[in-house]
């Protein structure tokens, strides 16, 4: 659980949550694909 | 409003700081997650070459298999925990990205499917929690934050529902730890159910995202049981988590009926606080893709970059599931949580082959 409670403390030295970090991420991954940046990844 | 209570403040971490100390952790979650995907494809071949017979393991099962290896018995060192705790980050990341393999009209028909089926788990499983935290003597907040944590999403639900209604650090601790512990015996039992009832991926990915607490485990058991199943599982899930809001704001205004929390402002904000963003992400992404925004090649690209994003969130998983540091949290707790998650996985059971009758799945 120790995990968990640094992820809680931290949340506002992250200026974002968790949460939108993960969509701003997310999105900025999608447009570097889209934009051809990235043109595969494997798996 | 856990974000609005005036803890002490230590003194502010700069976002770089706090970026270089994620990194080792970050990188033992990549370490493990590779290492599981390795023994997925290496341990196979090499029973195979040697005639033995072994069953096929899936990376999935292999990363979280290897963190908790790691977690009980030499443990997590100080110096990784920061970043193994991103796994939740790596968990909404990919979730959002696996948006891309989900069109606009399989989310209305699908989530319309789930949000009618989250509606009655929510009022089943919350009413039912309370009754058996009743019946167990637990304390009344305590009693709370359990259902709230079995009806919804876990131990994130935990947490807002702890500010909103001003639970002790030590219940939310007992109700967290019970389900965590609940969480990672489901990863290991509802895929066993679901193969000896024969289910569905459809059947058994919506009963995942229904029935298992957290949206890490939610996601590894469905994934554990097959790749559109686990598409299924976080589909349902999302949908789950989506009501957050809606439960918490309503023991929120209950607490403070009783005069043992704050009232509640502006309810909108409040909504707009807990609802989780990374849902929209999901919405966002899924539009795009429907509209023809991604190639067939980009989109394959966006799922595969979303698996590894999974593949971290497994090996978080297992790597911050200690059972020594659950077992100190008393057997109450998790007895009351025991006994509602199989009353509340045979409900869902019923629910969802009920709803695979009407819709035909």
């Amino acid at each position: 659980m120790s995990s968990n409670t640094v992820s809680l403390n931290t949340r506002n030295s992250w200026l974002l949550s968790i949460d939108s970090w993960a969509v701003v991420v997310a999105l900025l991954a999608a447009l570097l694909i889209r934009f051809g940046v990235f043109t595969r990844v494997p798996w | 409003m856990a974000d609005a209570i005036a803890l002490p403040q230590a003194r502010p971490v700069q976002p770089a700081v706090q970026f270089l100390r994620v990194i080792p952790g970050v990188l033992l979650l990549a370490a493990v997650g590779y290492a599981g995907k390795l023994l997925e494809r290496n341990v196979g071949t090499y029973a195979k070459a040697h005639h033995w017979t072994f069953p096929n393991i899936e990376y999935v099962l292999w990363a979280i298999l290897i963190g908790l290896a790691i977690s009980n018995t030499v443990g997590v060192p100080q110096i990784f925990r920061s970043g193994v705790a991103t796994y939740e980050f790596w968990l909404k990341t990919g979730i959002v990205l696996l948006g891309s393999r989900f069109l606009l009209g399989d989310v209305l028909k699908l989530g319309g499917v789930s949000l009618a089926l989250v509606a009655i788990e929510i009022a089943g499983a919350i009413a039912f929690m309370t009754f058996l935290g009743r019946a167990f003597g637990l304390r009344p907040k305590l009693t709370s934050l359990l259902a709230v944590g079995s009806a919804v999403c876990g131990v994130s639900a935990i947490i807002a529902t702890q500010g909103a209604i001003e639970a002790d650090e030590e219940d939310s601790s007992f109700a967290i730890a019970a389900i965590l512990a609940l969480g990672a015996l489901s990863l290991f039992t509802f895929p066993l159910i679901g193969h000896a009832l024969h289910l569905s991926d459809h059947a058994y990915g919506l009963w995942a995202g229904l029935a298992v607490d957290n949206t890490a485990e939610a996601t590894a058991a469905g994934a554990l049981y097959s790749d559109a199943a686990g598409k299924l599982a976080v589909l349902a899930k999302t949908t789950r988590n989506a009501m957050i809001g809606f439960v918490v704001l309503a023991y929120a205004i209950y607490w403070a009926s009783q005069g043992q929390a704050k009232m509640v402002g502006n309810k909108a904000a409040f909504l707009w606080q807990k609802f989780p963003k990374f849902v929209l992400g999901f919405l966002l992404i899924s539009v795009l893709a429907t509209y023809h925004f991604f190639t067939k090649e980009q989109a394959t690209a966006l799922a595969n970059l979303s698996r590894w994003a999974f593949l971290l969130t497994f090996a978080g998983v297992g790597l911050r599931t200690n059972f020594r540091e659950m077992r100190k949290q008393g057997l109450r707790p998790f007895a009351v949580g025991a006994i509602g998650e199989v009353v509340i996985a045979v409900f869902t059971l019923a629910l969802v082959a009920g709803a695979g009758k009407l819709f035909g799945f």
